[in-house]
């Protein structure tokens, strides 16, 4: 199977859409993708396994009187687009009437979105990804002469077209990098661990460098954990898990979950949804960022977006069905099939971390845990997958069987500082959020 | 999808595989051909269908693992694939540890075929969508005027796994499974609540001809519309009675992770050295059994083409062992037990768990409940996971029951719950003689997402952490 360009893959959506049309449907749109990567994974220090895998297939769907029906299959053959074609069409008939479809998307000119591919990081071969990784083993084990290290490296590139009945045609090549490390200590049956990542689009933004030495280094700061007693705290999320937190928000406000009647966002827009330290931008064509691509799973303009703005939620999240059900403009979030932000960035506060922290009498910092609300009912219980104690304005002891709670407004409500200092990732900030006034459960 | 077609052509790539420099080769073609519907709101405006099919290699080459896959049935691509994965594994070369050993097994000619009542493939639309619109009729009946949203999704798939290798093993495995979800969000007032129920077997269009919606989603919208009333769980340390589908998460998240002779050799297990020694309570046995019929995580053959069986984990609390697969048995010296499972072509055989149980006890629900003052019954099982490193695990149950003075009181809302897993395993203090294996769903790892099931008795336990509000 030689790998198609983007144009080839163009004219086997075109042939899916059409096959579709003349199978009965009113509107299709079909995507072709061709995919491959290299990866090397890494158990108890040593390499496990190298995998090279390709992929290419299409998707159709087709649409009459609104009912969707998809098609997926292996294979990029003109054979095989039509085929697809020809069944979702049949589908779609099958399908029930759907009087809130109104379209598809109509052909526009998309943005330049830069840094989404680079030909020198889909040319790295299997050596240099292996590298990557096995680097890391020797850097942790530098740090820790007894430190079990996981984790992997890869490698990826693809192509992508999408072409609908409307005429859209859009096409994008992309890369993709990453490396994963996870280091585990043990003294006696006491265990410390951290896992850290990078990735990036490009060659330059990828440095996996010092990941396993500082690995190393954050997993003997869990040794000797402990228990605390229950309590209602500050909570000071790092870069990692206060992100989810405040990204957390979005799941919610997709438009799909409120126009179904199931988010705990239903008739917040315009309204306060958080402390006035939040605002949130999704900006789906920062260059090389790694949610950024030129269009929406519909093949919709992407585009910068502001969702929160000084704690006020200012639109939900629209994919063109959703838009033309609302009345509303598409804000371009469609995976095709769902709803999703691109890369979601944070305003930044004036006080730095260190700061944050040292002004906590007593409290927990949570590096690792999920503070996601339930898009329905908007409740967090989650577990401190590692954290710390804070007492004086410093981190103490590293947690164990620690758990926090409330509901997501509550603790977006409360948050009363986001550092101005953050940690930076391809089209991510990740800064710290201070939470005052969160339930904390605890072992003690 | 000519099965015959395909084994011959494995064989035919086994011959050029013999040719190349390897001391093992393992070529896995996968195909699955699925249709779904989902009814919404009253409408089933979405149907989809899907076929994929491919081939995954992998080869031991001087020591080392390769693997590559290629989403084709061309015979020349799949030659091609198997040169990619020779190749892979000398990268593979440049950091070993030891040279990969495998188990000796006898290699296995066999055919499974799939058995079910009704073809899924041959039931026409119209009558799945009847039984779906059943569904959601017999919901909003409970629900009345607090539905807020249901959805109710049917899926089957018919998937076809064949693996041969350089052995002689040329095992091939269809199975079709049906899959029946209703979700319900209840409203009252700013209040929302959701529940959801799932029916998963190997079996065809008869597993929704014998579900009632009465037993079925009318159940999601009877613990919907309950929840609308009930409090927020308290946070604290408290005395617990999990219900079967929390013992089935826990018994998955908690205790069968760790059983993974992958992450026992490699450091990642609290299990580690533990083989033979007492890690729960007497009340504590659990078994891994993929032999269970119809089940949602059975199989015959496992991915490397070894028969599935009945595992024993722990028997009355001692640890008695793990789950293998060829590699991982030949490191510690016992017959591999055929948990390596591969999510399609596209990945690896690695070791999953199948039905993961703990077995039934001697007391009733109100044995377990009689001495505890003030604790909690969990049920609802929804999801979990596992940092297996460190043993500190979490559930989320989809609602609680307060405990008082021995009998069961207020009904609480938004319950998630952590502990130390061999904490939890030896504090537990009793199992019931109730028992269920309903807990069907995909369990992920390492990026892939493989059928399990799982459940247990009604277990109480001397405390856990509940993540509540108030």
């Amino acid at each position: 199977m030689s790998a198609p360009g983007t144009s080839g893959l163009l004219k086997l959506a075109e042939i899916a859409c059409e096959a579709a049309i003349r199978a009965g449907a009113e509107f299709a749109d079909a995507a072709a993708e061709h995919g491959e990567s290299r990866s090397v994974s890494v158990e108890k220090n040593a390499i496990k396994s190298s995998d090279a895998r390709r992929r290419g297939g299409i998707s159709v769907r087709a649409f009459f009187s609104g009912g969707t029906g998809w098609s997926s299959a292996s294979g990029l053959t003109e054979e095989t687009a039509r085929q697809a074609g020809a069944q979702a069409a049949e589908l779609a008939r099958a399908a029930e009437a759907d009087p809130d479809f109104v379209d598809l998307v109509e052909p526009a000119d998309y943005p330049t979105v830069g840094g989404l591919y680079d030909p020198r990081l889909a040319e790295i071969a299997g050596p240099q990804i292996a590298a990557w990784i096995t680097e890391n083993i020797d850097a942790a084990r530098g740090v820790a002469d007894d430190a079990l290290v996981s984790g992997g490296a890869s490698v990826g590139w693809g192509r992508w077209a999408l072409a609908n009945s409307r005429g859209v045609r859009v096409s994008q090549e992309s890369t993709r990098g990453s490396v994963s490390v996870e280091v585990v200590v043990r003294r006696g049956d006491d265990v410390g661990s951290f896992y850290d990542w990078d990735a990036g689009r490009s060659l330059s933004d990828i440095a996996p460098e010092n990941l396993g030495a500082k690995a190393a280094g954050e997993a003997l700061r869990y040794l000797k954990s402990r228990v605390i007693k229950t309590a209602t705290l500050p909570v000071v999320f790092g870069p990692r898990s206060g992100m989810s937190l405040l990204s957390g928000l979005c799941g919610a406000a997709s438009a799909e979950e409120v126009q179904r009647n199931r988010s705990f966002l239903i008739g917040k827009l315009g309204e306060r949804v958080a402390s006035e330290h939040v605002t949130l931008v999704d900006d789906a064509v920062i260059a090389g960022g790694l949610g950024s691509s030129v269009c929406d799973g519909d093949g919709f303009p992407h585009r910068r977006v502001t969702l929160v703005e000084r704690g006020v939620l200012k639109t939900y999240l629209h994919n063109h069905y959703t838009a033309n059900k609302g009345g509303v403009e598409n804000t371009g979030h469609s995976t095709r099939g769902g709803i999703s932000t691109t890369n979601v960035i944070p305003s930044l506060g004036a006080k730095t971390a260190a700061e944050i922290i040292a002004e906590v009498d007593d409290g927990i910092y949570v590096t690792l845990g999920h503070p996601s609300p339930d898009t329905a009912s908007g409740q967090i219980s989650a577990m401190v997958d590692s954290g710390f104690r804070i007492a004086k304005g410093k981190l103490t002891f590293p947690l164990k069987n620690t758990m926090f709670a409330g509901h997501g407004l509550e603790l977006l409500a409360n948050v009363d500082a986001i550092s101005s200092d953050y940690r930076t990732e391809p089209g991510m900030v990740l800064p710290t959020v201070r939470v005052q006034g969160v339930r904390v459960a605890g072992g003690g | 999808m000519d099965v015959g077609g395909m084994r011959r052509q494995l064989e035919r790539l086994r011959g050029v595989a013999l040719t190349r420099k390897v001391e093992f080769a393992e070529m896995r073609f996968a195909t699955s051909r699925s249709s779904s519907l989902m009814l919404q709101d009253g409408r089933a405006d979405r149907m989809g269908a899907g076929e994929r099919a491919g081939l995954g290699v992998r080869v031991v080459a001087a020591g080392a693992w390769g693997f590559a896959t290629c989403e084709s049935t061309a015979f020349d691509d799949w030659a091609a694939c198997l040169d990619m994965a020779v190749d892979m594994a000398a990268v593979s070369a440049q950091r070993l540890s030891e040279p990969v050993v495998l188990a000796e097994t006898a290699p296995v000619v066999d055919e499974v075929h799939a058995t079910y009542e009704l073809d899924p493939t041959e039931v026409p639309m119209e009558r799945k969508l009847a039984a779906v619109r059943g569904y959601e009729e017999a919901s909003a009946r409970k629900a009345c005027d607090h539905m807020a949203n249901v959805m109710t999704a049917y899926s089957d798939a018919r998937q076809t796994e064949i693996v041969c290798n350089t052995r002689g093993t040329l095992v091939s495995t269809e199975s079709v499974r049906t899959m029946i979800w209703h979700a319900i969000t209840a409203q009252n007032g700013s209040i929302r609540q959701r529940a959801s129920e799932r029916r998963a077997r190997q079996s065809g269009f008869e597993l929704v001809e014998g579900t009632p919606g009465c037993e079925f989603s009318a159940k999601a919208a009877k613990r919907a519309v309950s929840l609308l009333s009930a409090q927020p769980a308290p946070a604290g340390k408290f005395p617990a009675i999990f219900h079967p589908s929390i013992a089935g998460l826990l018994v998955h998240e908690a205790i069968g992770h760790n059983t993974e002779a992958d992450l026992v050799l490699t450091g990642q297990s609290i299990l580690e050295g533990r083989l033979g020694t007492q890690v729960a309570a007497d009340c504590i046995s659990i078994v891994d059994d993929s032999t269970i019929p119809a089940s949602w995580g059975s199989y015959t053959y496992d991915s490397e083409g070894v028969p599935g069986q009945k595992r024993a984990l722990v028997d009355k609390g001692v640890l008695k062992g793990f789950l293998h697969s060829l590699e991982t048995a030949a490191k510690m010296g016992v017959a591999p037990n055929g948990s390596a499972r591969a999510d399609g072509f596209m990945h690896r055989p690695i070791i999953r768990m199948s039905n993961t149980m703990i077995l039934p006890g001697e007391n009733t629900l109100d044995d377990l409940m009689r001495d505890i003052d003030l604790g909690i019954l969990l049920r609802g099982g929804q999801w979990g996971y596992v940092q297996s490193e460190k043993g500190q695990y979490t559930c989320h149950a989809g609602e609680g029951v307060m405990i008082r003075n021995g009998e069961l009181a207020e009904q609480v809302r938004d319950v998630s719950i952590s502990g130390m897993t061999l904490d939890t395993l030896a504090n537990a203090l009793g199992a019931s003689r109730d028992f269920e294996l309903e807990m069907p769903g995909n369990c992920g790892k390492n990026g892939q997402s493989m059928p399990v099931n799982g459940g247990g008795p009604y277990i109480k336990v001397k405390e856990v952490v509940v993540g509540g509000q108030a």
